[in-house]
């Protein structure tokens, strides 16, 4: 059978549903970032727990653009919740070489799908721009969370901490991944569904 | 008989005219862009989805809100002085609340109020490409339904007694994780068939039962968003 490369419906229904469970989950973490300590822990938890869905997500991928789409609809769902548009545009640049990389192992290989989530990760560091490069305006929308507030993050998240996010996100990510890819042996392989 | 479809029973605003509605109100309901400037357009922002609302008929969904903003404007006003801990967090959750819940609302009205193909064709007359619009709609119709399948999962897992906060976090969260997603999944493939027999798939432009087209509400609300942006960017760059 000749293989169509363009995306059907069902590529893209697939592409919506994962969106869909990732931002849900993503929101739900997001919500104790009223917390400033977990403001910071975010970029630890939401990757690990957005894992599974993630691997499974990978599964479904066979078609170039997929994981672009994704990537670029979950970074304007950040646009939209009040995060910045960093994520849109680092979510789109990192989306793209994540699909390279899988698509080298031939949408199979599921090391390279756990680097794949893991560059695809990163707009998730990028949600931080706004504390690092632009804090001022940052927190003038965000006066009424009370100084307090505003002193522990800027305390919690010097200039140094820039690129400590983005290796502790990497690393989540990979983390995230390698149990996304367990939680798949484990269940879904066994039930056919992956 | 002789039937007769309605071809405007639909929603007060077309498709594109809320988007545009939920893109200003969370920059600048949200976002708080603006700040004092935009005073008079941020309270008209956060009272229009209401309006919208009571426009639906949505009566006791609409009451609900309006009772909600009152009630947290005055305990607004009663933290005012300095605040012990324990209020700090209360006006913080309040705070929250009186951001989120207009455009909460707004994104309800327009998720209830909008069909599918509405949506569909209205994007595509916009010229935007199905790979995008059809992610998003379908995103649209799921997050109800990844709340829903949650809180059923939830149940049953308690059911079992396995809680969140037991012992193993590890495997709390793996009991809830794997069925949403299975079923999530399953729904999907049900999805995926249900628009094939749609046609998605056949290439061809695609028709649309509704009439879709901007009318009086519609100027109007538009009027009012890029209004709202002239008078941001005036504010910004030239006071």
């Amino acid at each position: 059978m000749e293989k169509n490369n363009r995306l059907n419906a069902k590529d893209l229904i697939n592409v919506g549903i994962y969106t869909a469970i990732c931002a849900v989950l993503c929101t739900a973490v997001a919500m104790t970032g009223v917390i400033p300590i977990m403001m910071v822990l975010l970029v630890v938890f939401v990757p690990i727990i957005n894992g599974i869905p993630y691997m499974m997500f990978l599964t479904k991928v066979k078609k170039f653009g997929m994981i672009t789409i994704m990537n670029v609809l979950l970074g304007a769902f950040m646009w939209l919740t009040g995060m910045s548009y960093y994520a849109l545009v680092v979510g789109t640049i990192t989306g793209l070489v994540a699909e390279f990389i899988y698509r080298s192992g031939d949408y199979k290989s599921k090391k390279l799908g756990i680097i794949t989530y893991a560059v695809s990760g990163i707009y998730l560091w990028a949600n931080y721009f706004g504390i690092f490069f632009n804090a001022d305006a940052y927190f003038a929308t965000r006066q009424n969370f009370g100084q307090d507030y505003i002193d522990s993050v800027t305390k919690l998240l010097p200039m140094w901490m820039c690129p400590v996010l983005l290796v502790v996100d990497i690393v989540c990510c990979i983390i995230g991944g390698w149990i996304g890819a367990k939680a798949l042996k484990k269940h879904f392989e066994k039930a056919g569904i992956a | 008989m002789e039937y007769r479809l309605d071809r405007n029973v639909h929603s007060l605003l077309d498709p594109r005219t809320k988007l545009l509605l939920l893109l200003t109100s969370s920059i600048f309901v949200v976002g708080n862009a603006g700040e004092k400037q935009m005073y008079v357009f941020y309270w008209i922002l956060v009272f229009l989805p209401v309006v919208l609302l009571f426009a639906e008929k949505e009566w006791k969904a609409g009451l609900i809100a309006i009772v909600i903003y009152i009630g947290s404007y005055y305990a607004q006003m009663a933290l005012q002085h300095d605040l012990t801990a324990v209020e700090s967090a209360l006006a913080l959750m309040l705070y929250i609340i009186t951001k989120i819940l207009p455009t909460v609302i707004l994104a309800r009205y327009i998720v209830k109020t909008t069909k599918v193909s509405e949506f569909l064709t209205a994007m595509n007359r916009l010229r935007f490409s199905d790979k995008f619009t059809i992610p998003i709609s379908v995103i649209f119709r799921f997050f109800p339904t990844v709340v829903e399948e949650s809180r059923a999962i939830n149940d049953a897992m308690r059911m079992r007694g396995i809680e969140m906060g037991a012992k193993k976090a590890s495997e709390a969260v793996e009991y809830r994780m794997i069925p949403l997603i299975a079923s999530c999944s399953i729904i999907g493939e049900e999805l995926s068939a249900a628009a094939m027999t749609r046609g998605l798939d056949v290439g061809k432009n695609r028709s649309c039962i509704w009439i879709i087209k901007f009318r009086i509400p519609d100027y109007l609300v538009i009027t009012l968003c890029f209004a709202c942006f002239v008078w941001w960017i005036i504010g910004r760059f030239f006071v």
